[in-house]
């Protein structure tokens, strides 16, 4: 072996990793509030819709989740151009993101759905609700409680899947490492430091879905 | 763009492009299928290390915990990095599968072992104290007590992770391993219209995984029902 790990040249671009890690959060933040609706519709359409809108549904959902997040990037960022339609890195990472979870918040929240019983629907029924105050006040509330498990590991996924924006040249944690990586060349140093930071980023995520669960839904759950 | 995709569509789909691709399906199966019984073996054995509660083996169960929960929060793409590197630093001539396999390995190891244990925590407390005033030692109390009960928990999970899998090792393609994804850029680098290269591996790891999903789908439920049954 003739490497020798020296961490000095690395770390004074600490501070240039984490901003990128905020960028990293954010893209998975903005990415699953788009997911969260478009989940939020499509679970929707699942359990209330008619015949052909649920498999329009289906088809979506199926796709999604059985291809790879980052060919979908792929398709939308070289393919979308030749029909005219040009987006950014940034837009074409964002775009895809979101389609990708809305796919999977689709199925998460359908199962939310189920789990709500019959007679509670009734119950909303006969107290006059119309089927968007049953979403407000019946079922959001109670299927909160069945999901936030699942909702904060697929968050989790998410920021750890936003690496794959440094492919498409962004910026952000994985993407600066990279650009580090090819000034200093120190890349075992600069990339075991990136996993590092990786692993705070998504124990500071958990935490704070933690405390948001504890605060708003009453869930109890776990970090590690 | 689908003018475009029409007109290159005969060229596209010539015996060597189809073998190309399809070779690349396998690599793509093979990285996923190898690395997760890898991770299998490995993960399983982890878990086992976090259930144990002797007190003399606690650096054991500290090291499997930081690695359980390290390489479960690092990307996929960072640790085919590192891995990547670490292989060339040290020297070793080994093949961008190969690294991929590792990483894959790595990786796999670190969510099975969650999975594993989680399935092993699931037998009720009962079974153990039952299991230990019989005086069974551990290798006894898994093999004849605790699994036969835990692997209907075991086993959908692990197949969807595996599934799962199959999508993660897109990744792959950024080291240069020749999988689907790597065959799709290769052929709209020699000019074919990027919407026909990326539609068609879209399409190709649709079929990969989309039997493999509902087969896993089809076993959840199985198991499910049978576990009623006996508990």
């Amino acid at each position: 072996m003739n490497y020798t790990i020296h961490f000095s040249q690395v770390v004074e671009y600490i501070p240039y990793l984490i901003g990128g890690a905020w960028i990293s959060l954010q893209v998975a933040f903005l990415a699953f509030c788009g997911g969260m609706v478009i989940g939020l519709f499509g679970a929707m359409a699942k359990t209330f819709g008619g015949v052909i809108i649920r498999r329009v549904v289906d088809a979506y959902v199926s796709f999604i989740t059985n291809t790879p997040q980052l060919v979908q990037i792929y398709f939308l960022y070289f393919a979308l151009p030749e029909a005219g339609i040009v987006l950014d890195s940034y837009e074409a990472v964002l775009l895809g993101m979101t389609l990708n979870a809305g796919g999977y918040l689709t199925e998460i929240q359908r199962a939310g759905f189920l789990s709500v019983r019959r007679s509670e629907l009734e119950a909303a029924e006969t107290l006059g609700m119309n089927l968007m105050q049953q979403v407000r006040y019946v079922i959001l509330p109670h299927i909160m409680k069945v999901l936030f498990p699942s909702l904060s590991n697929l968050y989790i996924l998410m920021t750890l899947g936003t690496s794959m924006a440094a492919i498409f040249g962004l910026e952000e944690l994985t993407g600066r490492a990279l650009n580090i990586n090819a000034e200093t060349f120190r890349s075992i140093e600069v990339f075991s430091l990136t996993a590092v930071l990786y692993f705070f980023v998504t124990v500071a995520a958990s935490l704070t879905l933690l405390f948001v669960g504890r605060v708003f839904f009453r869930v109890k759950g776990k970090v590690f | 763009m689908w003018d475009r995709v029409a007109e290159e569509l005969p060229r596209f789909f010539t015996y060597y492009n189809v073998v190309f691709f399809l070779k690349a399906m396998f690599t793509t199966f093979l990285l996923s299928l190898i690395g997760c019984v890898l991770g299998s073996i490995f993960g399983g054995l982890l878990a086992v290390i976090k259930i144990t509660k002797s007190k003399v083996l606690w650096p054991l169960r500290a090291l499997a915990l930081v690695y359980v929960e390290f390489f479960r929060r690092i990307p996929f793409l960072v640790t085919l990095l590192l891995i990547f590197f670490f292989f060339q630093a040290f020297g070793l001539e080994v093949s961008v599968f190969t690294v991929a396999l590792v990483s894959v390995w790595v990786i796999a190891t670190a969510f099975i072992a969650e999975i594993v244990r989680s399935g092993l925590e699931a037998v009720p407390t009962t079974q153990w104290e039952a299991a230990a005033v019989m005086n069974f030692n551990l290798l006894q109390t898994l093999g004849t007590v605790i699994l036969p009960q835990a692997w209907k928990v075991i086993l959908p999970p692990a197949f969807s992770f595996f599934v799962l899998f199959i999508k993660d090792t897109a990744l792959a393609s950024q080291i240069g391993v020749v999988e689907l994804t790597y065959s799709a850029k290769v052929l709209n680098n020699k000019g074919f219209s990027a919407a026909l290269a990326f539609g068609v591996v879209l399409l190709l790891y649709y079929i990969l995984s989309y039997p493999l999903a509902k087969f896993g789908a089809w076993m959840e439920m199985k198991l499910e029902i049978s576990k009623h049954r006996s508990m």
